[in-house]
């Protein structure tokens, strides 16, 4: 039988994880919709991140929610700067020439980090104690994480609803040429929504570290990469929002289905929670091709 | 407009399909790395060959009945095992050394110095296949040390055993080769199996009201071994298995996992797998607040960066390990039936460092790597005193009634598979910051802190 405790508490853990799946995943989705980019190189965005906060840490003993700060002036820093000497060129090029573009720059970020700080994983300790939601105890450091995820969208949503710029953005994603007609200099809009993209991916990543606090090493984001696809297609690429409730909803079908597939006798449910994830993945794409958020 | 998305999601499934695949190859990556050392591997073994050249000259002009007896080994001194390799090769001429300074061995009243020649395998299991060979039929060596880990030992294992020549395993802790029925391959180091029955035969002595056990391991094959192993082993002392679950390889949350243990609240808890996973399950376990007298985990808290990553949350925390160098095993605690040979604990750190710096290594400890390779030669070495033959045949026979008792502990295998029966894994803990040994007691510098707080 399922005990409804455990059933709780997987919610609770599941919409928490879910939080940070969704801003983790919010950035490429931005990407996509402004550049029409998928950005394989992903994950490595959020290994920085981690990294960022790590080190600001350990080793400055800056509080982790501050190091967001940081994380995201580096992201912007390397939006800028990736966008400048690569994207910039492919805009308008075939889609595997930028599926291998952003997967190189992936890869040149991950051999970058790792000849700097070694291929060990890496963890660190910020304990606040625990709290209790609905009776679950949770660890407080999770849940400023999730709530500084909450912030972090909010931040995003007004740059691109409330400020000129963001109008900008919004027109070159419906007419381009419409946006250029009316004096949008599109190149420097594709450059800014870029970093901008980046930027919350990268301060995505001192989140997760600062969820996770350990196993923090050069290939981390892989897996994330692989989660934000799945996450980005569930919710439709482009949208903004769709991305960060797919990911909740993604955080709390992984751990439901652990909790279902435990009451089966034999099951090893971890082993199988990801396999479940990616066939409820087909299914979508089989039902609802452009995903769930996209009319 | 559907169409077109349709498209894009199709090709987005692809290009994570080959991502998922590009994950799973990291191994077939490293592999282009090392093939890439290969002329540096060359130099080291034309170094090497050098080397043990002077090494048998000068000993043939200074005695001349003495003769030489080489023992054989290909080892990992590049590629992903390399750190580990060299361990074992400076664990090994350590403890000839120590041999050879103690008047060699003996057999048939003639007197033998031990000779080691090894060629780096560059942890590639091809050139170990070859290097065996090589050894054996070119260089005549019918004593071999096995190559580090378990996967290049079960590709040696089958080409000593085609010629008949004698393999000590001290890298492979798999008892899967051990059950291929092999006549000459002989386990130094505890298998798998065993690694946790110190820990549930320490909690059995100290605090027999404990009952209750939960396993918890990462999914693959020597994690898996050592789950089932203590689980067997728990059930035999009459502990209750109540909770039994396994982790995916790259699993980054395990609260899922763990929640249910909040309601099951067992005495102990053991398990884990590498050192991410390992350390991701400690801090869990203490942010989930979930309490237990016994927390044992694999492999990560035996390394020093256990505890910077963890502070607190790693306190208390047990684990198993082959061996380490604050071991306290001497002479005088010899258990009943075994019998003591080889350097004392210090006398080997003494002559591992004196390899170390020989090989411009600098002023470093051994790690268990080092102890479990020298334990094979001293092994290795007694039997074939005892059966006083350079017959492989005739020294595995030996190695049946050996009980022996050295730095590195009991040595005893089982004469049927070649088992290791008689080491016991010895159990640290975290306390106050440090790793203490705390079990067995005749190796223990610490007592337990149980129940952890």
């Amino acid at each position: 039988m399922v005990d409804v405790g455990l059933v709780v508490a997987n919610l609770v853990y599941g919409l928490l994880i879910g939080i940070i799946y969704g801003i983790a995943t919010v950035g490429l989705n931005m990407i996509f919709g402004v550049l029409k980019i998928v950005n394989v190189g992903h994950g490595a965005f959020i290994m920085v991140g981690a990294y960022v906060t790590l080190l600001l840490f350990t080793l400055a003993g800056v509080t982790p929610p501050l190091t967001i700060v940081a994380s995201m002036a580096v992201g912007i820093g390397l939006g800028l700067l990736f966008y400048y000497l690569v994207i910039k060129y492919l805009v308008d090029a075939p889609e595997l020439a930028t599926l291998l573009a952003t997967f190189a720059i992936g890869v040149l970020l991950q051999e970058i980090v790792k000849a700097f700080m070694g291929a060990d994983s890496r963890g660190f300790t910020w304990n606040l104690g625990n709290i209790e939601i609905a009776g679950v105890s949770v660890a407080l450091s999770k849940v400023i994480a999730a709530v500084l995820s909450i912030a972090l969208l909010g931040f995003l949503y007004l740059v691109i609803y409330r400020t000129k710029l963001g109008l900008a953005i919004r027109a070159v994603v419906q007419d381009k040429e419409g946006a250029m007609v009316v004096g949008v200099d599109v190149d420097k809009i594709y450059a800014i929504s870029f970093a901008l993209g980046i930027m919350v991916t990268v301060a995505s990543g001192s989140i997760l570290a600062m969820y996770l606090q350990s196993g923090i090493h050069p290939y981390m984001g892989e897996i994330y990469t692989l989660k934000g696809f799945v996450i980005a297609v569930m919710a439709g690429l482009g949208s903004i929002p769709g991305a960060f409730i797919a990911g909740i909803l993604f955080g709390l079908f992984e751990n439901l289905s652990y909790v279902a597939l435990q009451s089966i006798e034999g099951v090893q449910p971890l082993v199988l929670t990801r396999s479940i994830a990616f066939l409820l993945l087909l299914i979508i794409l089989l039902v609802k091709p452009s995903g769930l958020f996209q009319r | 407009m559907a169409g077109k998305n349709l498209y894009l999601g199709v090709g987005i499934l692809i290009i994570i399909i080959l991502l998922a695949g590009v994950f799973m190859m990291q191994g077939g990556e490293e592999q282009a790395t090392q093939t890439g050392e290969t002329t540096q591997a060359g130099q080291t073994q034309e170094q090497t060959q050098q080397e043990t050249k002077t090494q048998t000259q000068t000993e043939a002009q200074a005695g001349g009945e003495v003769e030489t007896l080489v023992i054989g080994a290909p080892l990992s001194l590049s590629g992903k095992y390399a750190k580990e390799g060299e361990m074992s090769l400076m664990g090994a001429l350590a403890a000839v050394k120590w041999i050879n300074d103690n008047g060699g061995i003996t057999v048939n009243g003639k007197k033998y110095m031990l000779e080691f020649k090894y060629y780096d395998d560059e942890s590639n299991p091809d050139r170990v296949t070859s290097i065996v060979e090589r050894l054996i039929t070119q260089d005549g060596v019918k004593f071999l040390l096995a190559p580090y880990s378990s996967g290049l030992t079960a590709k040696a294992a089958p080409v000593a055993e085609r010629y008949g020549a004698l393999m000590l395993s001290h890298g492979g802790a798999s008892d899967k080769i051990f059950q291929q029925g092999y006549d000459y391959l002989v386990q130094i180091l505890t298998p798998a199996s065993r690694y946790f029955t110190s820990v549930l035969d320490m909690v059995k002595a100290i605090d027999p009201q404990a009952k209750t056990v939960a396993i918890v391991y990462k999914e693959n094959e020597f994690s898996r071994t050592v789950a089932e192993g203590a689980k067997a082993y728990a059930e035999k002392l009459g502990f209750e298995v109540v909770y039994f679950q396994s982790y995916p390889a790259d699993a980054q949350d395990l609260t899922p996992v763990l929640q249910p243990l909040k309601d099951l609240q067992p005495d102990i808890i053991i398990g884990g797998g590498h050192f991410a996973d390992g350390q991701l399950l400690a801090r869990q376990i203490n942010e989930l607040g979930i309490k237990a007298k016994l927390v044992g985990i694999l492999v990560a808290p035996a390394l020093p960066d256990f505890y910077k990553n963890l502070g607190e949350a790693a306190e208390g925390i047990v684990y198993p390990s082959q061996w380490e160098p604050g071991v306290t095993f001497s002479p005088e605690t010899t258990p009943q039936g075994y019998e003591w040979y080889g350097p004392t604990v210090e006398e080997f750190i003494k002559y591992f460092k004196e390899v170390a710096k020989e090989r411009g290594k600098g002023d470093i400890m051994p790690s268990y790597h080092a102890a479990d390779a020298a334990a094979a030669i001293l092994f290795l070495a007694k039997a074939i005193e005892q059966a006083n033959s350079l017959n492989p045949d005739d020294v595995r026979q030996a190695m049946n009634d050996l009980a022996l008792f050295t730095f590195y502990g009991k040595l005893k295998i089982d004469p049927e598979t070649g088992l290791q029966i008689g080491h016991d894994m010895i159990v640290g803990q975290w306390q106050n910051g440090k790793k203490v040994i705390v079990w067995p007691k005749e190796a223990a510098q610490a007592e337990p802190l149980y129940p952890k707080p």
